[in-house]
């Protein structure tokens, strides 16, 4: 029992690591490039905006199979 | 001498929620014909716990723009993105422990399958700057 709930832990905390380490490049490269070129910045937000939905994809598939770990399998 | 005006970026909310609707209505009739009603009331779910969040996310996102207000985008960013994922957890563990019965594989394929497509939606139809 004490396994599924580990498990779920490592998803999520994998989960977020990851997506906190892109969220915090991608932000990051966002700020550079609209103070180097702040008349591209609606644009630049736009391409930002894509990739985000690209980013977050896995770690949101990864917090339903915890939750279903943690409340179906272990529940 | 060109005058230079200030461009807004229209974000096609509307059209990338009836799009997502009706794929995930399509995905629930087939998942009723191909399985049970219990499967494609279970995939509806599944689906709705993926665009709820993502279009509060949307909504959040677009609340600033241009160069003037970009720490405040970048903020937003963060923020809407924290929420997204808080949200779809809180649903998640509503639908775990509130719903009985659940076709669980039905649910998990369809949020996996609208998290792919929503991707996928954003890049083809894209938020156009407007004058």
């Amino acid at each position: 029992m004490e396994m599924v709930f580990i498990a779920a832990a490592i998803i999520i905390g994998m989960g977020a690591l990851a997506t906190g380490i892109g969220f915090g490049i991608l932000g990051g490269k966002l700020l550079e490039a609209t103070a180097r070129q702040p008349e591209m910045a609606n644009q630049l937000q736009v391409k930002t905006f894509i990739m985000a939905g690209l980013l977050d994809a896995v770690p949101m598939i990864g917090v339903g199979i915890a939750m279903y770990l943690i409340f179906v399998v272990a529940g | 001498m060109k005058s230079r005006q200030a461009r807004i970026t229209h974000v096609p909310l509307a059209r990338w929620l009836a799009i997502e609707f009706s794929g995930l209505g399509i995905f629930s009739l087939l998942w009723l014909v191909l399985h049970s009603p219990l499967a494609a009331y279970s995939a509806f779910v599944g689906g709705l716990i993926f665009i709820v969040p993502n279009a509060w996310f949307v909504h959040r996102v677009y609340r600033y723009q241009g160069a003037r207000n970009a720490h405040l985008m970048v903020g937003n960013l963060f923020r809407a993105e924290t929420t997204k994922i808080a949200l779809t957890a809180i649903f998640f563990a509503a639908v775990f422990t509130l719903m009985e019965p659940v076709y669980v594989p039905a649910l998990l394929f369809t949020f996996a399958v609208m998290v792919i497509a929503g991707g996928a939606l954003r890049w083809l139809i894209r938020p156009q700057p407007r004058r």
